[in-house]
């Protein structure tokens, strides 16, 4: 008796089940794209604004988010992709674009173009950048360039007078000594950036050479690395960056890089993450290039700072191109997106922009148009593998760093590993 | 047969849950991985054959293997033993017939909880940090302070601390395995004016043995698998300078962030060949040291 009832009860509730999934299935919209990004706080929350903007104003189409931070983002987006189940809409980088594109995970947008996607008037040079083998495969959604954040009022203290733009290696070292020795070693002058290959990256442009060479090899010397390290290592003798112990954590947030937390007056970033910089200082920041080296080629670039790709998996691509082009070209859309995931590559857009800036975001718009003539062209993009070279280089790093090798032995045994790693990758 | 079941039977029928799970779930991913052993794979390409390239790679070429497979047994060699002999002297500190006794088990449990958490692992960085709790705590008695962390030298002791705080488990076992010990061997050993310590050396580590086995087999296969505790504390790479390079972490990266599906399982098989060799090596010796009282001889 018992047991009749308890079957009968798990009848009900199996068929109860059954009954609740067949009605679900209707209550769907009649479209639902996915869109896939990396973000932070602020991002996700402009971010989530735009598709209830997007959603408001197309009632057949359903949009999901889904968002994770950058450490993670390409993990999951592996998984997917092994899966078979990407999003329709992913945000792209620069670094893994060729990756994607060769791997056949990614759909051309060329055919949409003039079309359905208006982008026929967006700068040249920043949508080309999205090009691979010709086609367009990723929606350039803002630039940036490499920029060095500085603390104003400790500058100012210190009486830094250094032309921001165009000072040099010398004047950016003679910087880091005035501001250690005006608040007695408190504040330090400058994060080490030792370990930040996307500074080398500038130094070997500005030595004349690219990191990479058009077939992949690896032509950055061991003397560009002993030589940049040896930088780093005169200005750690001299105590006027910051500590070691806070060095060898890599990649840190950026509520905990020096000029956040306020151990030194100057970190390396990309000039997208200034909004993000200022939230979290308590002092006003300054938007500076990275060093020239005297007499040197231009090091630093500007570079599509993120895309927006059509990926392999998209069930419809008629809607996911329709947000696309919202993204891109709706007014209320961009001005909520503002600056934060980049400079719009679009002159309607910034003039559209111009009027309602903050602050920190004219600050980062009069940055760009100050190093416009001072950048070296884009890169090519980097071969397969790149990520685990920048990996080698940080632990490499951190052992001279900790004074556990000598700078020459450090620079020669990363130069053999990079292209060691690289070979591997193809 | 019908002994066979009436002893084994209810063995086996708690075990079902297990098995269903194994060869539902477990068994077809496992296979599988052994197939991606043999191939190249970056999770987005079809996996293509390259036989044993692999496995030559890692023991020839693979500096990094040879990296954290040293990081993995210097804490294996640390861990287990620190946690063993912390469970087993909080253990005794414990059986003493106190009424109370179930609150202090709840208590001495609790670490190992919460111990494999995210959360701990996070807090467990903040403590150790060049500005952290311990170096203040140190800094009272005048002892200048470290960044025990982000020093290599120091940075995997940090873990076998950890891991000695999560005794939790081994004590419980250890616990009721010291509840088993006949009582009046310890009264025969009083009268006799045996000193405490000899009681410890001569009857309840002999008695003991099986229970000691048993924690040091599981407890090692543990220690080679420790992953979430390195992973957050080294910021999921390893560093400072690969010194919590373990081994998991190793193949964690070499899967999910270079993209070496196939590399990754080739990894993950040698580490499993490597936890059979201990745990055969345990086994095998058992029978010079375990000495079990109800064998027949």
């Amino acid at each position: 008796m018992v047991e009749m009832t308890r079957r009968k009860l798990l009848g009900t509730a199996a068929a109860g089940v059954a009954a609740s999934a067949l009605v679900g299935v209707p209550a769907l919209a009649a479209t639902r794209i996915r869109h896939y990004w990396w973000g932070n706080p602020e991002r996700d929350k402009r971010t989530f604004a735009v598709i209830d903007l997007f959603q408001k104003a197309n009632p057949g189409i359903e949009v999901s988010g889904e968002t994770i931070g950058w450490g993670d983002y390409w993990t999951k987006m592996a998984t997917q992709t092994a899966g078979r189940n990407m999003a329709d809409l992913v945000q792209m980088d620069y670094r893994y674009l060729f990756e994607y594109v060769r791997r056949g995970a990614l759909k051309p947008l060329d055919e949409y173009i003039g079309k359905s996607l208006m982008i026929q008037d967006f700068d040249k040079g920043p949508i080309d950048g999205g090009r691979v083998d010709g086609k367009l495969y990723a929606l350039n959604i803002g630039a940036n360039s490499q920029v060095m954040v500085y603390n104003t009022r400790v500058f100012q203290e210190a009486g830094v007078d250094a032309d921001l733009i165009n000072w040099t290696w010398d004047d950016f070292a003679k910087a880091c000594e005035k501001i250690s020795a005006k608040s007695g070693g408190k504040v330090k002058g400058a994060d080490d950036l030792a370990l930040m290959i996307e500074v080398f990256e500038s130094w070997v442009r500005q030595n004349g050479r690219e990191f990479y060479d058009a077939n992949g090899k690896v032509a950055a010397t061991v003397d560009d690395v002993a030589t940049f390290w040896q930088f780093w290592a005169d200005l750690r003798k001299k105590d006027v960056v910051r500590s070691k112990d806070k060095t060898v954590i890599l990649d840190v947030p950026i509520a905990e890089s020096g000029i956040a937390v306020g151990d030194t007056a100057m970190s390396q970033f990309w000039s997208n993450q200034l909004v993000g910089i200022q939230a979290v200082s308590k002092d006003k920041i300054g938007a500076a290039m990275v060093p020239h080296k005297a007499g040197g080629k231009p090091g630093q670039y500007i570079k599509p700072s993120m895309f927006m790709s059509l990926s392999r998996d998209v069930k419809d691509p008629a809607s996911a191109i329709a947000y696309m082009n919202a993204w891109v070209n709706d007014p209320a859309i961009t001005k909520v997106l503002g600056l934060e995931r980049g400079i719009p590559v679009s002159q309607k857009i910034r003039d559209q922009l111009a009027p309602g800036l903050s602050e920190v975001e004219k600050l980062s718009i009069n940055y760009f148009t100050a190093i416009q003539n001072k950048v070296g062209g884009l890169p090519l993009p980097a071969p397969k593998g790149a990520g685990e070279v920048r990996d080698a280089f940080m632990r490499t790093g951190s052992d001279v760093v900790l004074a556990r090798t000598s700078v020459k032995d450090a620079a020669a045994s990363f130069i053999d590993d990079a292209q060691a790693i690289i070979d591997r990758a193809q | 047969m019908n002994r066979f079941i009436a002893r084994n039977g209810p063995a086996y029928a708690f075990l079902l849950p297990w098995f269903l799970g194994f060869f539902l779930l477990a068994l077809g991913p496992i296979l599988a991985s052994l197939y991606l052993s043999f191939t190249r794979y970056d999770m987005v390409a079809e996996p293509r054959w390259v036989g044993f390239d692999n496995y030559v790679y890692m023991f020839t070429r693979d500096r990094r293997f040879w990296k954290a497979l040293n990081v993995t047994f210097t804490y294996v060699a640390l861990a287990v033993p620190a946690r063993l002999i912390m469970a087993l002297v909080v253990a005794m500190l414990l059986d003493k017939g106190l009424r109370t006794i179930g609150v202090y088990r709840a208590i001495f449990y609790l670490p190992s909880l919460l111990g494999s958490s995210i959360a701990i692992a996070i807090l467990w960085r903040q403590l150790f940090a060049a500005d952290g709790v311990v170096n203040r705590v140190l800094a009272d008695f005048g002892i200048p302070s470290h960044a025990w962390i982000t020093d290599p030298n120091t940075s995997i002791y940090t873990l076998v601390l950890l891991a000695m705080w999560q005794f939790g488990s081994p004590m419980l076992i250890f616990l009721a395995g010291l509840r088993s010990i006949p009582r009046d061997l310890y009264e025969a050993a009083e009268i006799d004016g045996t000193p405490k310590w000899r009681q410890f050396l001569r009857i309840t580590l002999p008695l003991l043995a099986p229970v000691i086995f048993f924690n040091l087999v599981l407890q090692t296969i543990e220690a080679f698998k420790t992953f979430s505790s390195a992973f957050i504390i080294s910021n999921g790479s390893g560093a400072p300078a690969d010194s919590l390079l373990f081994y998991t972490v190793y193949l964690f990266n070499e899967a999910f962030k270079f993209f070496r599906m196939g590399y990754a399982s080739a990894l993950a098989w040698v580490l499993l060949i490597i936890i059979a060799v201990f745990t055969g090596i345990a086994f095998l010796t058992s029978k010079y040291w375990v000495h079990y009282e109800n064998e027949r001889d």
